[in-house]
Protein backbone atom coordinates (compact mmCIF):
# COMPACT_ATOMS: atom_id res chain seq x y z
CA UNK A 1 0.00 0.00 0.00
CA UNK A 2 3.28 2.48 1.26
CA UNK A 3 4.94 1.25 -1.62
CA UNK A 4 1.72 2.00 -4.29
CA UNK A 5 1.10 5.48 -2.63
CA UNK A 6 5.11 6.00 -2.93
CA UNK A 7 5.35 5.11 -6.73
CA UNK A 8 1.97 7.81 -7.08
CA UNK A 9 3.31 10.22 -5.53
CA UNK A 10 6.42 9.66 -7.60
CA UNK A 11 4.53 9.62 -11.03
CA UNK A 12 2.69 12.77 -9.50
CA UNK A 13 5.91 14.72 -8.91
CA UNK A 14 7.12 13.77 -12.05
CA UNK A 15 4.11 14.71 -14.26
CA UNK A 16 4.16 18.13 -11.95
CA UNK A 17 8.10 18.63 -12.97
CA UNK A 18 7.30 18.22 -16.64
CA UNK A 19 4.16 20.66 -16.61
CA UNK A 20 6.00 23.56 -14.83
CA UNK A 21 9.07 22.67 -17.03
CA UNK A 22 7.06 23.21 -19.92
CA UNK A 23 5.51 26.57 -18.69
CA UNK A 24 9.03 27.62 -18.13
CA UNK A 25 9.87 27.05 -21.13
CA UNK A 26 7.16 28.59 -22.76
CA UNK A 27 7.30 31.84 -20.48
CA UNK A 28 11.29 31.56 -21.38
CA UNK A 29 10.15 31.96 -25.50
CA UNK A 30 7.69 34.55 -24.26
CA UNK A 31 9.59 36.76 -22.91
CA UNK A 32 12.50 36.40 -25.06
CA UNK A 33 10.46 37.32 -27.82
CA UNK A 34 9.34 40.50 -25.77
CA UNK A 35 12.75 41.67 -24.96
CA UNK A 36 13.29 41.19 -29.11
CA UNK A 37 10.01 44.52 -29.62
CA UNK A 38 11.75 46.25 -26.60
CA UNK A 39 15.08 45.88 -28.20
CA UNK A 40 13.67 47.99 -30.89
CA UNK A 41 13.09 50.69 -28.43
CA UNK A 42 16.17 50.53 -27.45
CA UNK A 43 17.41 52.10 -30.58
CA UNK A 44 15.26 55.32 -29.88
CA UNK A 45 17.28 55.04 -26.26
CA UNK A 46 14.86 53.25 -24.30
CA UNK A 47 16.42 51.63 -21.78
CA UNK A 48 14.46 47.73 -20.84
CA UNK A 49 14.05 47.84 -17.30
CA UNK A 50 15.19 44.11 -15.92
CA UNK A 51 12.12 43.11 -14.90
CA UNK A 52 9.41 41.14 -16.32
CA UNK A 53 5.70 39.90 -15.76
CA UNK A 54 5.00 36.64 -17.22
CA UNK A 55 0.83 35.08 -17.11
CA UNK A 56 -1.64 33.32 -19.03
CA UNK A 57 -3.68 35.14 -21.64
CA UNK A 58 -7.17 33.77 -22.13
CA UNK A 59 -10.12 34.83 -24.34
CA UNK A 60 -12.51 37.58 -22.96
CA UNK A 61 -9.81 38.05 -20.38
CA UNK A 62 -7.76 40.96 -19.29
CA UNK A 63 -4.76 40.12 -17.99
CA UNK A 64 -3.75 43.02 -15.71
CA UNK A 65 -0.46 44.58 -14.04
CA UNK A 66 -0.28 47.16 -12.15
CA UNK A 67 2.69 49.68 -12.47
CA UNK A 68 3.86 52.85 -10.99
CA UNK A 69 5.40 55.37 -13.27
CA UNK A 70 6.90 58.83 -13.20
CA UNK A 71 5.44 61.81 -15.42
CA UNK A 72 8.97 63.01 -17.40
CA UNK A 73 9.45 59.16 -18.76
CA UNK A 74 8.22 58.10 -21.86
CA UNK A 75 7.40 54.32 -21.76
CA UNK A 76 7.08 51.05 -24.11
CA UNK A 77 5.29 48.21 -22.58
CA UNK A 78 6.36 45.42 -25.02
CA UNK A 79 4.66 41.53 -24.69
CA UNK A 80 4.79 38.14 -26.63
CA UNK A 81 2.57 35.32 -26.41
CA UNK A 82 3.26 31.70 -27.13
CA UNK A 83 0.71 29.29 -29.23
CA UNK A 84 -2.04 28.99 -29.26
CA UNK A 85 -2.88 32.99 -29.20
CA UNK A 86 -2.64 33.77 -32.14
CA UNK A 87 -2.62 37.77 -31.59
CA UNK A 88 -2.50 39.54 -28.45
CA UNK A 89 -3.16 44.05 -27.38
CA UNK A 90 -1.39 45.92 -24.80
CA UNK A 91 -3.69 48.65 -23.73
CA UNK A 92 -3.09 51.22 -20.61
CA UNK A 93 -5.14 52.68 -18.05
CA UNK A 94 -4.80 55.30 -15.69
CA UNK A 95 -5.83 54.58 -11.93
CA UNK A 96 -9.19 55.41 -12.26
CA UNK A 97 -9.46 52.83 -15.03
CA UNK A 98 -9.90 54.99 -18.15
CA UNK A 99 -8.42 53.24 -20.95
CA UNK A 100 -5.44 55.74 -22.51
CA UNK A 101 -4.91 56.94 -25.77
CA UNK A 102 -1.07 55.30 -26.67
CA UNK A 103 0.85 54.66 -29.74
CA UNK A 104 0.82 50.98 -30.44
CA UNK A 105 2.45 48.71 -32.23
CA UNK A 106 0.84 45.02 -33.46
CA UNK A 107 2.15 41.93 -35.07
CA UNK A 108 0.07 39.12 -34.23
CA UNK A 109 1.54 37.63 -31.29
CA UNK A 110 3.55 40.48 -30.69
CA UNK A 111 2.16 44.00 -29.80
CA UNK A 112 3.43 46.88 -27.51
CA UNK A 113 2.33 50.24 -26.34
CA UNK A 114 3.86 53.39 -25.50
CA UNK A 115 3.36 56.68 -24.04
CA UNK A 116 4.16 59.20 -21.82
CA UNK A 117 2.43 59.99 -18.56
CA UNK A 118 1.05 63.06 -17.43
CA UNK A 119 1.01 62.29 -13.69
CA UNK A 120 3.08 60.48 -11.81
CA UNK A 121 1.18 57.32 -10.32
CA UNK A 122 -0.39 54.24 -10.49
CA UNK A 123 -1.03 52.89 -14.13
CA UNK A 124 -2.38 49.44 -15.43
CA UNK A 125 -0.99 47.77 -18.47
CA UNK A 126 -3.55 45.19 -20.36
CA UNK A 127 -2.55 42.10 -22.42
CA UNK A 128 -5.70 40.64 -24.49
CA UNK A 129 -5.68 37.89 -26.04
CA UNK A 130 -6.99 39.26 -29.54
CA UNK A 131 -7.36 35.88 -31.69
CA UNK A 132 -6.36 32.20 -30.70
CA UNK A 133 -6.66 30.43 -28.07
CA UNK A 134 -5.16 30.86 -24.91
CA UNK A 135 -1.41 31.12 -24.30
CA UNK A 136 1.40 31.80 -21.78
CA UNK A 137 2.82 35.40 -22.68
CA UNK A 138 5.34 37.62 -21.16
CA UNK A 139 5.25 41.17 -20.61
CA UNK A 140 8.31 43.37 -19.90
CA UNK A 141 8.90 47.23 -20.47
CA UNK A 142 11.26 50.56 -21.25
CA UNK A 143 11.00 54.29 -20.58
CA UNK A 144 13.71 57.23 -21.33
CA UNK B 1 20.12 41.05 -40.56
CA UNK B 2 19.63 42.21 -36.80
CA UNK B 3 19.96 45.91 -38.11
CA UNK B 4 17.23 45.24 -40.56
CA UNK B 5 14.55 43.54 -38.78
CA UNK B 6 14.86 46.47 -35.91
CA UNK B 7 14.74 49.08 -38.43
CA UNK B 8 11.57 47.41 -40.01
CA UNK B 9 10.02 46.90 -36.18
CA UNK B 10 11.22 50.42 -35.97
CA UNK B 11 9.49 51.34 -39.07
CA UNK B 12 5.89 49.27 -38.36
CA UNK B 13 6.01 50.83 -34.67
CA UNK B 14 6.06 54.48 -35.99
CA UNK B 15 3.50 53.76 -38.27
CA UNK B 16 0.92 52.15 -36.01
CA UNK B 17 1.70 55.29 -33.52
CA UNK B 18 0.89 57.65 -36.13
CA UNK B 19 -2.15 55.61 -36.68
CA UNK B 20 -2.97 55.49 -33.04
CA UNK B 21 -2.56 59.36 -32.51
CA UNK B 22 -4.62 59.79 -35.58
CA UNK B 23 -7.69 57.59 -34.53
CA UNK B 24 -7.76 56.43 -30.82
CA UNK B 25 -10.05 58.04 -28.60
CA UNK B 26 -10.51 56.87 -24.81
CA UNK B 27 -12.47 53.92 -25.42
CA UNK B 28 -12.81 51.63 -22.22
CA UNK B 29 -13.02 51.14 -18.91
CA UNK B 30 -12.11 49.19 -16.69
CA UNK B 31 -14.42 48.99 -13.57
CA UNK B 32 -12.37 48.89 -9.97
CA UNK B 33 -13.07 45.51 -8.80
CA UNK B 34 -10.91 44.38 -11.96
CA UNK B 35 -8.02 46.94 -10.74
CA UNK B 36 -8.11 45.75 -7.46
CA UNK B 37 -7.40 42.27 -8.78
CA UNK B 38 -4.53 43.70 -10.90
CA UNK B 39 -0.74 41.72 -10.20
CA UNK B 40 1.36 43.91 -8.20
CA UNK B 41 4.97 42.16 -8.70
CA UNK B 42 7.71 44.12 -7.36
CA UNK B 43 9.72 43.13 -10.55
CA UNK B 44 7.46 45.39 -12.45
CA UNK B 45 4.96 47.35 -10.34
CA UNK B 46 7.57 48.94 -7.86
CA UNK B 47 10.23 51.29 -10.31
CA UNK B 48 14.12 51.53 -9.50
CA UNK B 49 15.55 54.52 -8.32
CA UNK B 50 17.03 55.00 -12.08
CA UNK B 51 13.64 55.62 -13.41
CA UNK B 52 12.81 58.18 -10.95
CA UNK B 53 16.06 59.62 -11.56
CA UNK B 54 15.67 59.62 -15.47
CA UNK B 55 12.17 61.25 -14.63
CA UNK B 56 14.33 64.45 -13.10
CA UNK B 57 17.31 64.35 -15.24
CA UNK B 58 15.40 65.11 -18.46
CA UNK B 59 12.93 68.01 -16.90
CA UNK B 60 15.92 69.82 -14.94
CA UNK B 61 19.58 70.21 -15.04
CA UNK B 62 20.26 67.97 -11.71
CA UNK B 63 23.23 68.37 -9.62
CA UNK B 64 23.78 65.16 -9.14
CA UNK B 65 27.32 64.74 -7.20
CA UNK B 66 25.78 67.67 -5.14
CA UNK B 67 23.76 64.80 -3.37
CA UNK B 68 26.28 62.12 -2.61
CA UNK B 69 26.29 61.51 1.00
CA UNK B 70 29.84 60.70 3.17
CA UNK B 71 31.36 57.17 3.16
CA UNK B 72 28.63 55.01 5.62
CA UNK B 73 29.27 52.15 7.87
CA UNK B 74 29.29 48.48 6.15
CA UNK B 75 29.83 47.05 9.22
CA UNK B 76 26.74 46.63 10.62
CA UNK B 77 25.26 43.23 12.41
CA UNK B 78 21.60 43.37 12.08
CA UNK B 79 20.44 42.05 9.14
CA UNK B 80 17.28 44.27 8.25
CA UNK B 81 19.17 47.53 8.53
CA UNK B 82 22.16 45.74 6.66
CA UNK B 83 19.11 45.03 3.86
CA UNK B 84 17.46 48.99 3.94
CA UNK B 85 21.32 50.35 3.87
CA UNK B 86 22.09 47.77 0.80
CA UNK B 87 18.46 49.43 -0.85
CA UNK B 88 20.23 52.67 0.02
CA UNK B 89 23.67 52.13 -1.26
CA UNK B 90 22.35 50.88 -4.77
CA UNK B 91 20.52 53.77 -5.35
CA UNK B 92 23.37 55.84 -4.58
CA UNK B 93 25.13 53.63 -7.55
CA UNK B 94 22.45 54.78 -9.62
CA UNK B 95 22.88 58.70 -8.16
CA UNK B 96 26.41 58.17 -9.20
CA UNK B 97 25.75 56.97 -12.77
CA UNK B 98 23.66 59.69 -13.14
CA UNK B 99 26.69 62.34 -12.21
CA UNK B 100 28.97 60.05 -14.68
CA UNK B 101 31.20 59.90 -11.50
CA UNK B 102 33.36 56.48 -12.26
CA UNK B 103 35.17 56.93 -8.97
CA UNK B 104 31.87 57.15 -7.15
CA UNK B 105 30.67 54.14 -9.09
CA UNK B 106 33.55 52.31 -8.00
CA UNK B 107 33.46 52.94 -4.48
CA UNK B 108 29.57 52.22 -3.93
CA UNK B 109 30.11 49.03 -6.08
CA UNK B 110 32.61 48.06 -3.17
CA UNK B 111 30.36 48.41 -0.45
CA UNK B 112 27.47 47.18 -2.03
CA UNK B 113 29.84 43.73 -2.18
CA UNK B 114 30.78 44.42 1.62
CA UNK B 115 26.97 44.53 2.40
CA UNK B 116 25.74 41.84 0.05
CA UNK B 117 28.42 39.43 1.25
CA UNK B 118 27.69 40.52 5.18
CA UNK B 119 23.67 38.65 4.21
CA UNK B 120 25.61 36.20 2.71
CA UNK B 121 24.16 36.25 -0.49
CA UNK B 122 25.70 34.73 -3.22
CA UNK B 123 29.28 34.72 -4.84
CA UNK B 124 27.92 35.53 -7.95
CA UNK B 125 27.77 38.80 -6.61
CA UNK B 126 31.67 39.57 -6.87
CA UNK B 127 31.31 39.28 -10.46
CA UNK B 128 29.19 41.87 -10.68
CA UNK B 129 31.21 44.14 -8.55
CA UNK B 130 34.02 43.33 -10.77
CA UNK B 131 31.85 44.57 -13.95
CA UNK B 132 30.89 47.71 -12.20
CA UNK B 133 34.10 48.48 -12.04
CA UNK B 134 35.24 47.31 -15.72
CA UNK B 135 31.89 49.69 -17.04
CA UNK B 136 33.17 52.83 -14.59
CA UNK B 137 36.62 52.62 -15.96
CA UNK B 138 35.12 52.72 -19.52
CA UNK B 139 32.57 55.28 -18.82
CA UNK B 140 30.07 53.10 -19.82
CA UNK B 141 27.10 54.79 -18.37
CA UNK B 142 24.15 53.27 -19.84
CA UNK B 143 25.83 49.57 -19.34
CA UNK B 144 26.65 50.58 -15.66
CA UNK B 145 22.71 51.41 -15.01
CA UNK B 146 21.49 48.12 -16.54
CA UNK B 147 24.41 46.41 -14.33
CA UNK B 148 23.16 48.24 -10.84
CA UNK B 149 19.87 47.05 -12.14
CA UNK B 150 20.98 43.43 -12.31
CA UNK B 151 22.96 43.29 -9.07
CA UNK B 152 20.07 44.19 -7.29
CA UNK B 153 18.26 41.42 -8.74
CA UNK B 154 20.64 39.33 -8.04
CA UNK B 155 20.94 40.35 -4.67
CA UNK B 156 17.28 39.89 -4.07
CA UNK B 157 16.70 36.62 -5.96
CA UNK B 158 20.02 35.21 -4.06
CA UNK B 159 17.85 36.16 -0.47
CA UNK B 160 15.15 34.14 -2.13
CA UNK B 161 17.21 31.19 -2.62
CA UNK B 162 18.69 31.34 0.85
CA UNK B 163 15.33 31.70 2.59
CA UNK B 164 15.86 35.79 2.91
CA UNK B 165 12.37 36.63 1.49
CA UNK B 166 11.55 38.89 3.93
CA UNK B 167 14.40 40.71 3.68
CA UNK B 168 13.92 41.47 -0.31
CA UNK B 169 11.28 44.06 0.00
CA UNK B 170 13.55 46.27 2.80
CA UNK B 171 16.15 46.74 -0.23
CA UNK B 172 13.42 47.81 -2.17
CA UNK B 173 12.03 49.70 0.48
CA UNK B 174 15.80 51.15 1.35
CA UNK B 175 16.27 52.18 -2.07
CA UNK B 176 12.63 54.27 -2.57
CA UNK B 177 13.84 56.16 0.83
CA UNK B 178 17.22 57.27 -0.46
CA UNK B 179 15.85 57.95 -4.12
CA UNK B 180 12.87 59.97 -2.84
CA UNK B 181 15.37 61.94 -0.34
CA UNK B 182 18.11 62.67 -3.25
CA UNK B 183 15.05 64.01 -5.62
CA UNK B 184 12.95 65.86 -3.17
CA UNK B 185 16.72 67.44 -1.90
CA UNK B 186 17.35 68.33 -5.69
CA UNK B 187 14.12 69.75 -6.18
CA UNK B 188 14.32 72.00 -3.65
CA UNK B 189 17.47 73.40 -4.67
CA UNK B 190 16.29 74.61 -7.62
CA UNK B 191 12.38 74.27 -7.64
CA UNK B 192 10.29 73.38 -10.68
CA UNK B 193 6.85 72.49 -10.84
CA UNK B 194 7.26 69.63 -13.73
CA UNK B 195 10.43 68.11 -11.38
CA UNK B 196 7.39 68.60 -8.17
CA UNK B 197 5.35 66.03 -10.25
CA UNK B 198 7.77 63.10 -9.75
CA UNK B 199 7.06 62.93 -6.30
CA UNK B 200 3.13 61.68 -6.40
CA UNK B 201 3.61 57.97 -5.69
CA UNK B 202 0.72 57.26 -3.11
CA UNK B 203 0.23 53.69 -4.63
CA UNK B 204 3.83 53.21 -4.57
CA UNK B 205 3.34 53.90 -0.65
CA UNK B 206 0.81 51.40 -0.25
CA UNK B 207 2.11 48.43 -2.07
CA UNK B 208 5.57 48.60 -0.33
CA UNK B 209 3.76 48.91 2.89
CA UNK B 210 1.44 46.04 2.13
CA UNK B 211 4.40 43.82 1.51
CA UNK B 212 6.05 45.03 4.45
CA UNK B 213 2.77 43.77 6.46
CA UNK B 214 3.16 39.98 4.98
CA UNK B 215 6.67 39.70 6.62
CA UNK B 216 7.29 37.65 9.28
CA UNK B 217 6.03 39.29 12.90
CA UNK B 218 9.26 39.00 14.37
CA UNK B 219 10.72 40.66 12.06
CA UNK B 220 8.11 43.25 11.55
CA UNK B 221 8.41 43.62 15.50
CA UNK B 222 12.28 44.98 15.30
CA UNK B 223 12.55 48.35 16.42
CA UNK B 224 13.86 49.49 12.94
CA UNK B 225 11.47 47.69 10.84
CA UNK B 226 8.64 48.36 13.06
CA UNK B 227 9.67 52.12 13.51
CA UNK B 228 10.07 52.71 9.42
CA UNK B 229 6.84 51.00 8.59
CA UNK B 230 5.01 53.24 11.39
CA UNK B 231 6.68 56.13 9.43
CA UNK B 232 5.83 55.14 5.82
CA UNK B 233 2.16 55.95 6.79
CA UNK B 234 2.78 59.50 7.18
CA UNK B 235 4.79 59.51 3.83
CA UNK B 236 2.39 58.31 2.34
CA UNK B 237 -0.02 60.89 2.42
CA UNK B 238 2.63 63.02 1.84
CA UNK B 239 2.88 62.06 -1.27
CA UNK B 240 -0.91 61.41 -2.07
CA UNK B 241 -1.74 64.58 -4.26
CA UNK B 242 -4.65 64.58 -6.13
CA UNK B 243 -3.70 63.34 -9.89
CA UNK B 244 -2.14 66.91 -11.77
CA UNK B 245 -1.75 68.61 -8.71
CA UNK B 246 1.67 69.81 -8.42
CA UNK B 247 3.70 69.50 -4.64
CA UNK B 248 4.63 73.04 -4.04
CA UNK B 249 8.00 73.87 -2.22
CA UNK B 250 6.73 73.28 1.45
CA UNK B 251 5.73 70.32 0.20
CA UNK B 252 8.21 68.73 -1.00
CA UNK B 253 10.10 70.02 2.12
CA UNK B 254 8.28 68.22 4.16
CA UNK B 255 8.50 65.03 2.28
CA UNK B 256 12.68 65.58 2.29
CA UNK B 257 12.37 65.90 6.11
CA UNK B 258 9.91 62.68 6.50
CA UNK B 259 12.24 60.77 4.78
CA UNK B 260 15.63 62.40 5.96
CA UNK B 261 14.09 61.02 9.58
CA UNK B 262 13.74 57.85 8.15
CA UNK B 263 17.28 57.47 6.22
CA UNK B 264 19.11 58.72 9.59
CA UNK B 265 17.42 56.06 11.72
CA UNK B 266 18.14 53.29 8.35
CA UNK B 267 22.42 55.10 8.63
CA UNK B 268 22.48 54.93 12.40
CA UNK B 269 24.66 52.30 13.93
CA UNK B 270 23.39 52.83 17.40
CA UNK B 271 20.89 50.66 16.56
CA UNK B 272 22.65 47.59 15.34
CA UNK B 273 22.54 44.63 17.80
Amino acid sequence: MKRSLAIFLSIFVLEASIALRAETDAEVRARKDALDIAGAFSNDGFKIRDGHWCGVVKPHDHALVAVNLYAGNQYWFSAAAEEPAKKIAVSVYDETGKQLTTESYNNEEKAAAGFSPANSGQYFVSVDLVEGEGGTFCLVYSYK
Amino acid sequence: MGMIRLAKLGLLALTAGVLAATGATDTGRLPADQLEKAVRSDAISIPTPGELFAALGKLEKTNWSGQYRGPMPVTYRNRAQIALNLGGLIADGFIAVEAKDSQQVKNIGSDIIKLAKALGVSERLLGRGNSINEFAQNNEWDTLQEELEATQNEVKSSMQSHADQDLVILVTLGGWIRGTQVVTAAIMQKYDERSAKVLRQPALVRLMQSRINEISPELRQEPLVKGVSEQLNGIEKLVSFPAGKTPTVDEVRKINEAVGKVMTEIESKDLSK
